[in-house]
This record gives C-alpha cells, structure tokens and sequence, in this order.
C-alpha cells in the first residue's frame, strides 16, 4: 500500500534540492572534465585515467613513442616522463577540486 | 607569434552590448591576460567606459538582421564577423562573442596548439533542461560560432572567405541544408563554411550556456549565480556563454 499521509510540500522540496545537488553534481563533473583539456607539444590530450594508463605503459617499452590526441592528431612523446608527470598533476589538481565540491554537495544533501 | 582576443560589439536600441562587452573584457584580462580588440560603431564607441589599453577598430555594422529573444524579434548586428580574418590584427586569434565570459585559462591552453580553425561543436546547458539544442533545425553538423580560435594561415583565411560567400548567398545555402531558421545565423554560416572546405577542428569539451530564458542574478569574477523558473544554481570556475542580454544593465 502507498503512505497517502505523506505531505506533498516535503516531497517537492526534497525533489528540488535533489534536482539542484544532481544538476551541480553534472556540471562539476563537466568542469573537471573540462579542465582536464590540457595543451602538450601542441597537441591537446585529456588528463584522464585513460590517457595516464596508456602513457604509463608505453613509457614502460619505449623510450619515446606516439599517440594520438584528442581530435585524432598523431604526437611524437619524446619525454614520456614529462609527459606522463604533467598528466598526473593536471589529473589530481581536477580531482581534487571536484572532491571538494562533491563534500560541499554531500553536506547540502543532508 | 602574436595571440589576442577580438570582440565584435555593435548596441542596438534594445541591448546595451557595450555593458556585456565592458565585463567580458574583464574577465579577459584577468583570465587570458591578451591583448584585445574590439571591433564596434562609433555610437557604442561613446558609450563604453575607459577601460585601459583596447584597440578598437570602428566600423559600420549592416542593419538588416533580426533574432528571436524571449518572445520578441529584436535588431541584431551579426554579419560583420565574417569579416574576422581582415579585421584582426594577430598571428592566433581568439574571437568571442561579448556575452562569453570567461572564468578559466582554458582558452589560452587551446591557443597553444596546432590547428587552422578551432570552435565548439557541442553545448550543455547548465541548468540541465536542455533547452539549447532544437531538433530537426538543419541537416547539417552544426558548430557554435560564439568562441572560435584561428591563426592567419591559408586554411584559415580559405574558411573566412568560404563564410563571405555563404552569407552573400545565404537563402541558398539556407534551402540547401534545410534550415529551419529564416534569419542569418554565425553559427550556420560557420558550419556551412566548414562543411564545404573540408577545415577545422572542434574544442574538445562543451560550451557551457545559460539559455535566454535564464536570468542572471548575481556574478563576482569567479561565479555566476542564475535562476530558472524559481531554481537558483551557480557555477563557477567555468567559461560561460550567457544569452540573458540584460543582466549588466544593472
């Protein structure tokens, strides 16, 4: 049986507030995947898992290599360490700004 | 190698661009730090605030188009930007729309890398309401002409002038790719231009709009705070395209 005592007020407003923290939540995740974007040797690349895997593995073969960028261009890494280290920060610095902001969404969901 | 930013700002009797341009320049300067260009009229000209170092290249803007905003037909001085290739004077150029605002580096990271012509092709609406995108508008892979990267290179000046071209004959390019709007839009002029040649790379992550339906309430030079239809929400630390004209009128 459905609880028809339940008031329809608390409901809308406990809709909106999940409504907002859903929507600040996708556009936090946007704006990390955004700052992701990083520029390397001219190319632009994506500071995901994704690309720090791949990077990680390649420089375990290779002393330089090439990969593709993010519209499909082909780059020559010649300092994978490099590469690979600016990947690291850029990735954490994104993550760490959207840990922040998912603890500030957390509380307001409270 | 010289990077820059060029704005195209033209008043019309019912916006007052110049005070959306005035805000975005600050948000340049803080952001981008580039030198900036605003190509406008000599009516606007006398209007804007002093703002420092600008150059600003005048001219006289056709005054035949018009654009649908919040349930009006208003005036909307569009076409010069076609001629964004002559009017700029830097070897990488990142041409805005003066109700873009940015909020990050992320542009200038973009400007460092190697392409001829580079805009977005995808939006995301902020308040989630997809209310940004049509369906059924044309038959063509539409790109947004808000913020468009180019350097002065042939592939580059080859689209510009591809863009004279569609706008002059706009109605046929309009019948051929079927698009549903009547008046002349940058953004379909762009992708027609960039269809044809065969040139261009997109900026790989979404626009970030707030539809004209979307009110801004309050700003400071990191965050926007807007509301719809009785929900506030902000974002911040993101390059935002926002269509309420009105919101620095004050």
């Amino acid at each position: 049986m459905y609880n028809t005592d339940m008031d329809i007020g608390k409901i809308k407003k406990l809709s909106k507030i999940a409504f907002d923290i859903a929507q600040a939540k996708r556009n936090a995740l946007e704006g990390m995947r955004s700052r992701q974007v990083m520029a390397y040797n001219e190319r632009l690349f994506l500071a995901d898992a994704h690309t720090i895997n791949l990077v990680s593995t390649l420089k375990q073969h290779r002393k330089d290599f090439h990969v593709l960028d993010v519209n499909d261009n082909p780059c020559h890494i010649q300092d994978p360490e490099d590469f690979l280290s600016r990947l690291i920060e850029r990735n954490q610095e994104t993550l760490n700004n959207y840990q922040q902001i998912h603890k500030d969404l957390a509380k307001r969901g409270q | 190698m010289t990077t820059g930013v060029l704005i195209y700002c033209f008043d019309t009797p019912r916006f007052k661009y110049h005070k959306l341009a005035q805000r975005c320049v600050a948000q340049i300067r803080k952001y981008l730090k580039l030198e900036i260009t605003v190509v406008t009229d000599f009516e606007t000209f006398k209007c804007f605030d002093p703002m420092g170092i600008i150059n600003y290249k005048l001219v006289e803007p056709t005054k035949n188009n018009h654009r649908f905003y919040r349930g009006k037909n208003v005036p909307w001085h569009n076409r010069e930007r076609s001629m964004a290739y002559e009017h700029s004077p830097y070897d990488i150029t990142i041409l805005m729309d003066c109700d873009y605002f940015v909020f990050s580096d992320h542009l200038l990271e973009m400007s460092q890398t190697d392409f001829d012509i580079m805009l977005h092709n995808r939006v995301s609406d902020i308040t989630g309401k997809n209310m940004i995108e049509g369906v059924y508008e044309s038959c063509l892979p539409l790109v947004w002409a808000t913020v468009t990267l180019f350097k002065k290179n042939q592939n580059a000046r080859a689209v510009f002038e591809m863009i004279k071209h569609v706008q002059e004959y706009y109605s046929h390019y309009r019948n051929l790719y079927r698009i549903k709007y009547t008046n002349y839009r940058n953004d379909y002029a762009f992708a027609i231009a960039m269809h044809q040649s065969g040139v261009g790379t997109y900026i790989p992550t979404a626009m970030s709009m707030l539809a004209s339906d979307v009110d801004v309430i309050d700003t400071d030079d990191s965050t926007i705070v807007f509301s719809h239809k009785g929900q506030v929400n902000f974002i911040k630390d993101r390059d935002v395209h926002v269509m309420d004209k009105e919101w620095c009128d004050g």
